[in-house]
């Protein structure tokens, strides 16, 4: 089979590199290549944890078009499951509520625990016969998909065959050591989305580097100028950017949201933003952290859901508001960017681009993630022919 | 139509669970033989399982008691 795309010149060095050809951007068909390549195959994020507060909560999902049921079980944890009966396929639940008992299905009352058993098959043997030997509820609970949280983020891999979470982010899971804390969602002043005509991985190029600071981010440039900040490259995990000249924001009394508890001196004016391969945003600072997790729509659209946290519950409302203003504002200012990059991947002539060896190189470290993932999947596709 | 099928009607409609499940059983206890009191009986244990209600737990020992559940 004829690949879809050419991507030799994509992995070589970043000085003679071209960057992604402009179908992995609007064509359907790679769309549907990379599903399986870089997201379903992957530990992506899903949701955040906090979506779900108390036991019993349910929040039906779509990813990537599948029905999917993020739910905090009776003891608490939170798991994902397909939203559907394994009966006949129908949708179990249809709006986030709260699971008081089992959930019932709407179409013939299979009943299911909330940690995804069968539980109940009424009248499936008969009128008022519950049982039929040929059903066997313990084969036929919720089909459960595999999932981890980390930085409240509901990370899932539908392939079931990615290595461990704590292995596939072993590196990163060190260098946030120190934020290994407890994080508080900030609520519902300190969430947002944003819809973006855009392809998911122009989302992730824009966030990884720091070159478009200064000209597309004038306002954060004031405090933090492009010669402020630093690379974070990690082939085949993750890349971005850090900034030595971080500074918290204040009220009119000086007051600031609290630390994280002994995150150590180092982090007083240092954060990080990290682009968390394939399609997590992470940003860290001594005060509050943010994830933003970015849900492809098709090759040309893509929905950003922006959660802002802190180290405290009852953090001051009117700061909080001012910073989610300043990040909606930062965030906004880059879809003009990111929908820009997008149409002009409709230029026949566009090669895929060049990369500035200086300052791009996060961003090529994203591209070389994505084109080994995307030949190593050809490979396999191949070889299974 | 009896009272007890106009008041299960206006229980579905109301989404009323609690009248559901006293509802069905009951039914269940009035009806003229096993299956059909089974039947009710299934309806009045799957709400109450729905609901996460205490009766749940009677509901499915007297359908267990018949062979009608496990």
């Amino acid at each position: 089979m004829t690949a879809l795309t050419d991507l030799s010149t994509v992995g070589t060095s970043i000085e003679r590199a071209h960057g992604l050809p402009n179908a992995h951007y609007i064509d359907p068909a790679v769309f549907e290549e990379e599903k399986h390549a870089l997201l379903l195959s992957q530990w992506v994020g899903l949701a955040v944890a906090a979506d779900l507060p108390e036991p019993g909560d349910a929040k039906p999902l779509e990813f990537l078009g599948m029905p999917l049921l993020l739910l905090r079980d009776k003891d608490g944890d939170v798991r994902v499951f397909e939203n559907i009966c394994r009966h006949r396929g129908m949708i179990l639940v249809n709006a986030p509520r709260k699971i008081e008992g089992a959930i019932r299905c709407p179409y013939h009352s299979w009943c299911y625990s909330t940690k995804g058993a069968l539980v109940s098959t009424p009248h499936v043997g008969g009128p008022g016969h519950n049982t039929h030997e040929a059903i066997r509820r313990d084969e036929l609970g919720l089909s459960e998909i595999r999932s981890h949280i980390w930085r409240d983020v509901v990370w899932i891999n539908v392939s079931g065959d990615a290595p461990a979470f704590e292995e596939a982010h072993a590196d990163l899971l060190r260098r946030w050591a120190d934020f290994e804390q407890p994080l508080h969602h900030g609520g519902a002043d300190s969430t947002f989305s944003l819809a973006v005509a855009t392809n998911w991985k122009l989302a992730v190029e824009n966030y990884c580097e720091s070159y478009h600071l200064p000209w597309v981010h004038p306002g954060l440039n004031s405090y933090s100028r492009l010669e402020d900040h630093y690379h974070i490259e990690r082939p085949g995990e993750y890349s971005g950017q850090g900034t030595m000249v971080y500074r918290q924001l204040s009220d009119k009394t000086g007051a600031t949201f609290p630390d994280f508890p002994e995150v150590g001196s180092k982090w007083n004016e240092q954060a990080e933003y990290v682009s968390v391969y394939p399609n997590v945003l992470l940003g860290v600072h001594r005060d509050h952290a943010f994830a933003v997790l970015l849900a492809p729509q098709g090759p040309e659209r893509t929905l950003e859901h922006v959660h802002l946290y802190y180290a405290a519950a009852d953090t001051d409302g009117g700061l909080r508001a001012r910073n989610t203003q300043l990040w909606r504002a930062v965030f906004e200012e880059d879809i003009c960017v990111v929908e820009g990059m997008q149409r002009g991947r409709h230029a026949p002539g566009f090669d895929g681009g060049r990369f500035s060896p200086v300052m791009d190189s996060p961003t090529h470290c994203f591209h070389d993630w994505v084109a080994g993932r995307i030949e190593a999947h050809r490979e396999r596709a191949r070889a299974a022919e | 139509m009896s009272d007890l099928d106009a008041a299960m009607i206006r229980a579905h409609a109301a989404g009323d669970r609690a009248a559901l499940i006293r509802l069905y059983e009951q039914a269940a206890d009035g009806a003229a033989d096993l299956d059909a009191a089974c039947f009710y009986l299934t309806h009045a244990y799957i709400f109450a399982l729905e609901a996460g209600v205490p009766e749940a737990r009677v509901l499915h020992a007297r359908l267990v008691a018949q062979g009608r559940e496990a």
